[in-house]
């Protein structure tokens, strides 16, 4: 049989997929002995220019890592998506926009003020902000174009596939590589993962009362090792998320943050935890419920971590 | 919390009213609808994905 050809991209991403992707440990052994690796700007030289050589759909499938937030990662996703037969979102920021999505509660022109002027470090008296095109002596210099919006690679180019994570688990990734290698790949749209149920379902952790009086956030007490972290006051997003990661992150005491997306059938996650959250506060009473939520500093921040870009909102209004 | 998380996302909080109304209080329902909706319409359509592009 022929080798699988397979290209990896990162756009706006902070590197913890190719970490994710290294974490299967001697199994890249095994990708190595049924892929050629074609495109990976993390690990091997092959520039822009041969990607762009390449013809149509000769890439068999290419994992795609990172949002959308400028004109090189749009015209990257558009090109990979040409030259390849199967893109697969690698990762929350192309599945949903993840934390660089929480850009879009601001827009370019916040983001540069604060990233170029006002930050407490930053020393730019002249105001200089980037510009996508700069006449220097020797010859014209281009940045791209910074958007508004962050985007997911799904809100930009036809995806076939979907591995969840921030970072994807090592088991998730396995799941899906092992799927292509073998040929065995699911229908289109599917999120690969072991369980299409939410964290919960994952999670040893035993639940009864359900009834909360205070939140708290994760510094402010030491939960119980045995009991739902909900239903302790932690803001758990387990019963919102999709599951399949094992549940690491509430077995070594600390809340789910949904990293794995919405639960199958769930199109706003954020709004789906938000719910959640609503259904386990123990009081009838108006006022008392209004500090209960007050304990809650950050509602988009918290329940919208991963997904504000793929939530049916999108963004925030900056008026 | 709702109204927070919205404010948040720049959504006035005009936009939106909770309201408890019994199945027998047919009268005080159509008054509240009718206010909302002239409440609405005053502030005019939300722009598509909070006038952002794409």
């Amino acid at each position: 049989m022929a080798k699988l050809k397979v290209a990896l991209y990162w756009a706006a991403s902070c590197g913890g997929c190719e970490i994710a992707q290294l974490a299967i440990g001697e199994k890249i052994l095994k990708l190595a002995e049924a892929a050629d690796i074609v495109f990976w700007p993390v690990a091997i030289d092959v520039k822009y220019k041969d990607v762009e050589a390449m013809p149509d759909k000769s890439i068999d499938a290419c994992l795609f890592n990172g949002a959308i937030r400028n004109s090189e990662q749009e015209h990257m996703a558009k090109m990979l998506r040409e030259k390849s037969k199967v893109m697969i979102a690698f990762g929350s920021c192309a599945y949903e926009g993840c934390i660089p999505g929480l850009a879009n509660m601001f827009n370019r022109q916040l983001i540069f003020e604060r990233a170029y002027i006002t930050t407490e470090s930053t020393d730019n008296k002249d105001k200089v902000l980037p510009q996508t095109s700069y006449q220097a002596p020797e010859g014209e210099l281009t940045l791209p174009e910074f958007y508004d919006t962050v985007k997911s690679l799904r809100q930009t180019v036809d995806v076939d596939y979907v591995v969840p994570g921030c970072p994807p688990e090592e088991r998730t990734t396995w799941l899906a590589l092992e799927a292509l290698i073998q040929g065995k790949l699911p229908p289109k749209g599917t999120v690969i993962t072991h369980n299409a149920k939410a964290v919960c379902d994952d999670c040893p952790r035993k639940r009864d009362v359900k009834k909360v009086k205070k939140f708290y956030r994760t510094f402010e007490i030491v939960p119980d090792p045995e009991i739902c972290l909900l239903e302790q006051g932690l803001l758990c997003a387990g019963i919102a998320t999709r599951g399949g990661c094992g549940a690491p992150c509430p077995q070594a005491n600390m809340p789910c943050t949904g990293c794995y997306g919405p639960v199958e059938g769930v199109v706003d996650q954020g709004a789906h935890f938000l719910s959640a959250v609503a259904s386990v506060i123990d009081s009838n009473d108006p006022e008392e419920i209004q500090r209960i939520v007050d304990d809650i500093h950050d509602p988009v921040g918290t329940f919208y971590r991963y997904s504000l870009p793929d939530s049916l909102l999108r963004r925030a209004r900056i008026k | 919390m709702l109204k927070k998380l919205l404010s948040q996302l720049g959504i006035e909080d005009e936009r939106v009213r909770l309201e408890w109304v019994s199945a027998s209080e047919g009268d005080r329902f159509a008054a509240i609808v009718d206010e909302m909706t002239e409440q609405v319409r005053k502030l005019g359509p939300f722009p598509r994905n909070g006038g952002g592009n794409g």
